[in-house]
């Protein structure tokens, strides 16, 4: 049995190696980190109605109200599989992927990684990105959002199960949502 | 300003300075946007009395609502009183707008309710004449909405024209209509309004090129091969495949194109394959076989068949445009099949689409290598096909291959002739060169 300290610890080791593959540009290794049947979601996210009955109450403000994922019957901004995944990744050493020819420059930085559940085979953890990228001709950029994941416990690490990415954006003013987040 | 310097006569040269001038900006918005029928939103997203969406007429804020009497209602969405948004929230039920600044506050509708201030003051003013002002003409057409700022305005149904004809053959295939779902996707690129407009109205021709890491071979082909670009007005466009006689189903039903319906299972298939079944008593046998690629709407409304979304070209001054799509769905189908028909949209569409990822750096660049000096006398060309567009025995307007530019060239010329009727001063551009394809 591992201790909980050396758990979070193996967590945050392997949420770097993940922001250096990707940083790396080397989605290739990125992508056997992912689980075949991965559910990866980037809800959609709105300037919400304030509903004042709820008024005095953490609901009236909670950031749910502002979020269209896969549940409901609003439009998420991403909803994909294991398949749209390996589209990317593939795209991404062609020649004509034109938007990345020549490549973005990114830097990744990982934080507040929270173990918020921890099963016999699965953990669901929860941690914030900056990202930062400057595309060829252009201006740049910071995105800027928290991952909600589930990582099964394969082998002594991790693939990732499910990842919800939520941005901090309702306008989106970012050349593109279609990174690895 | 000689406006017949921004595009030649035979449009065949596509000026630099349409795509950046801010003073050709200004004439859009007298000579366009202040003129001719803008999408407001669809029917399906405001059916309940108080349900609100924001919508924009160019860049000038609107509230499209359900008022309590059931009607549609239009308005600008600022106060009265010192002018601030009194709408907030992108959606939404509500029986009152409150503003913030000293809390007037009005019904949906646009009606001013009450004025705080008023009790203590002795002449009250007249509240009917101070309600947020009205878009003056509003109509829909199989539940989408627009909304004109020129009371004079033809009617929608003959502005659209014949564009009816190429709607319908997706419109009328299902029995509720559509709907759209959720809120759009707002994303801001920094690119001119007109590009992606331009994209949608029969460019179907970059696929090909610029998308070919990811589109196969095999539906390109198809394309070059029964592809239709059609414009049934100038202005308008659609493009589509006229698959032949006898095509199986999974080539021409509508949906079958998307990541939705490829990796969603027997149970989509037979739902779009249903569709399919009936399409021919529905919307005809030549139009059974349309399979659409993208289609526009004169100024800034486009349909992409292919991944069923509507989308909105926002101007935000000559260098940046806000770009709103949705994903849209048969009204009556299952909710199952909805959240799996989305996915046709956001997978290869919208800020995280796989597509269009390569398409909103396109339009950046465009404007990059738009907005510079020593080019002016060297216009775009836009000359692809010129002349070769016919008319078609069965379709409506004039119709070539895809790869003929006329959609652009209609596109430009009612552009062309919508800025010189507003074009009073006469000071701006200087002159570019006219050209025209004999000089070549
Ligand atoms: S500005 Fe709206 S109430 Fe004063
Ligand atoms: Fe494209």
């Amino acid at each position: 049995m591992i201790s909980d300290i050396e758990r979070q610890y193996a967590i945050e080791q392997f949420y770097y190696r993940e922001a250096r593959l990707l940083d790396g540009r080397q989605y290739q290794q990125w992508l056997s980190l992912v689980s075949e049947s991965i559910r990866y979601v980037m809800p959609a996210r709105v300037n919400a109605l304030v509903n004042n009955r709820q008024r005095g109450e953490e609901a009236m403000i909670a950031i749910d109200n502002e979020l269209e994922g896969s549940d409901g019957l609003g439009c998420p901004i991403r909803e994909e599989g294991y398949a749209h995944l390996f589209v990317r990744v593939d795209r991404a050493y062609k020649m004509n992927s034109w938007a990345d020819n020549p490549p973005a420059r990114t830097r990744r930085i990982i934080g507040n990684v929270e173990l918020l559940e921890c099963g016999d085979e699965s953990i669901r953890v929860r941690s914030n990105f900056h990202l930062f990228f400057s595309r060829p001709g252009s201006d740049n950029f910071i995105y800027s959002g928290q991952r909600n994941d589930q990582l099964l416990m394969i082998d002594g690490g991790f693939k990732i199960a499910d990842r919800e990415v939520i941005m901090d954006y309702a306008n989106i003013d970012v050349p593109t949502l279609g990174l690895i987040f | 300003m000689n406006i017949s310097d921004l595009v030649s006569d035979d449009a065949a040269y596509v000026s630099r300075k349409a795509w950046t001038d801010q003073r050709v900006y200004e004439l859009e918005k007298k000579g366009i946007f202040a003129k001719v029928w803008l999408f407001l939103g669809h029917e399906s997203q405001i059916k309940k009395p108080g349900d609100f969406v924001q919508a924009y007429m160019c860049e000038t804020p609107i509230i499209l609502a359900r008022g309590e009497d059931h009607k549609i209602y239009a308005s600008i969405n600022s106060c009265s009183h010192r002018g601030l948004p009194v709408c907030r929230a992108d959606h939404g039920n509500t029986k009152r707008f409150l503003c913030p600044y000293h809390n007037w506050s009005y019904s949906v509708d646009g009606s001013l309710v009450a004025i705080p201030q008023e009790k203590l003051l002795t002449n009250k003013p007249d509240k009917s004449l101070l309600g947020l002002k009205a878009v003056p003409r509003v109509e829909s057409w199989r539940g989408m909405i627009f909304g004109c700022l020129d009371e004079s305005v033809e009617s929608l149904e003959s502005y659209l024209g014949d564009m009816r004809f190429y709607l319908d053959a997706f419109f009328e295939r299902f029995d509720d209509g559509i709907e759209f779902i959720g809120a759009p996707h707002r994303w801001t690129i920094n690119a001119n309004w007109k590009l992606p407009m331009e994209n949608q109205l029969g460019d179907v021709n970059h696929g090909p090129f610029l998308h070919s890491a990811v589109i196969p071979a095999e539906a390109n082909e198809e394309i070059f091969s029964v592809g239709w670009s059609a414009v049934p007005e100038p202005g308008h466009g659609a493009t589509f495949r006229l698959m032949p006689e006898g095509t199986e189903y999974a080539q021409v039903a509508w949906g079958m194109e998307g990541m939705g319906a490829i990796l969603g299972g027997a149970e989509i298939q037979e739902y779009l394959f249903e569709i399919q079944a009936k399409a021919a008593e529905r919307v005809g046998g030549i139009r059974s076989r349309m399979k659409g690629l993208t289609y526009g709407i004169y100024p800034n409304l486009s349909f992409l068949w292919s991944n069923t979304s509507f989308k909105v070209s926002h101007p935000r001054g000559p260098n940046k445009v806000e770009y709103w799509s949705w994903a849209v769905v048969p009204a009556d189908a299952p909710n199952a099949i909805k959240k799996i028909l989305r996915t046709n949209y956001s997978s290869f569409f919208g800020p995280g689409g796989i597509l269009e990822q390569e398409d909103s750096e396109a339009w950046m660049q465009q404007y990059l290598g738009s907005n510079i000096d020593f080019a002016d006398d060297k216009p775009y060309f836009y000359g692809l096909g010129l002349g070769e567009e016919k008319p078609h025995p069965d379709l409506p307007g004039m119709l070539s291959v895809t790869a003929n530019e006329y959609y652009a060239r209609a596109f430009f010329l009612r552009w062309r002739s919508a800025l010189e009727a507003v074009n009073d001063c006469c000071d701006l551009i200087t002159s570019t060169k006219q050209l025209s394809v004999d000089d070549l």
